[in-house]
């Protein structure tokens, strides 16, 4: 077996938990990085909808914008496999992020704006997180390792 | 409001909801579960919250359409960035991908859209 397929495993099997300390470890740089690439999109969204219509400018409220610099940085810190990980992760949280769009369409026209987005924000935690352990209860991560990258 | 005034409001709050974001990813674990945050709706929830304060709920239902299209856009995104980044560095690969997502959210618009 690869060291590259030990540590992806030995990471799989670590439970899900908070370690605060990993704030400190991250630069102020970084958090820039990521402030102006998302504010870069909101913007590309905002002229994309004023120039060609809302639903184009919507389009760009799922354009993923800040995933090349999370996995660059990640890949400068920690590796390769920690950032195709993350890259895994973001699938899941892709399945969220269209169940929160899903949601905010159809709750945006009868309930508060409020009230509609707290529930698609409630719905998008739950698909991605629902998912997450779906995947890690059964061997699909497995699959979709040896599926997707250079794994015997 | 202008409109160019509005999109400056969005912008700030879209960037530090993209930061709080990544906080939270940053101290998660493992790795695979804090990439969830990497497609979380930070964008999406600034600007479809300050669109429906100052325009209206009817002015932000057209903009979740476009969302959902790119959502899918975004589920084939993360997809090939699994193959990409492997092959290549993080940066290319992650920026390469980004054709994916021109493609399958374009394609889908014209589809359903237009």
């Amino acid at each position: 077996m690869s060291s590259e397929r030990r540590q992806l495993i030995e990471d799989d099997e670590q439970p899900v938990a908070v370690d605060l300390g990993k704030l400190r470890e991250a630069r102020a740089a970084d958090y820039a990085i990521r402030f102006a690439f998302g504010a870069a999109i909101s913007i590309v969204a905002g002229l994309a909808s004023l120039a060609f219509g809302p639903r184009v400018g919507g389009l760009f409220l799922a354009f993923p914008a800040i995933l090349p610099a999370t996995l660059t940085l990640l890949e400068k810190k920690e590796g390769k496999t920690k950032a195709c990980a993350d890259a895994s992760g973001g699938v899941i949280g892709a399945f969220g992020l269209a169940a929160f769009a899903v949601v905010a369409a159809l709750l945006l026209r009868t309930a508060s704006p409020a009230l509609a987005l707290l529930a698609a924000l409630l719905v998008w935690i739950l698909v991605a997180v629902g998912l997450y352990f779906a995947f890690r209860a059964t061997d699909l991560y497995e699959k979709e390792d040896r599926l997707l990258r250079k794994f015997e | 409001m202008s409109p160019v005034l509005l999109i400056a409001i969005k912008a700030l709050a879209a960037g530090l909801l993209v930061v709080a974001f990544s906080m939270v990813g940053a101290v998660l674990q493992p790795k695979r579960f804090a990439g969830i945050f990497s497609a979380a709706p930070a964008v999406a929830l600034a600007s479809l919250l300050l669109t429906a304060a100052f325009k209206g709920a009817g002015s932000a239902i057209p903009q979740t359409t476009g969302m959902i299209i790119g959502s899918v856009a975004m589920i084939v995104y993360c997809a090939v960035t699994l193959f990409t980044v492997d092959r290549f560095r993080a940066l290319v690969g992650s920026l390469t991908a980004w054709l994916a997502w021109f493609a399958v959210a374009g394609s889908l618009y014209l589809v359903l859209e237009r």
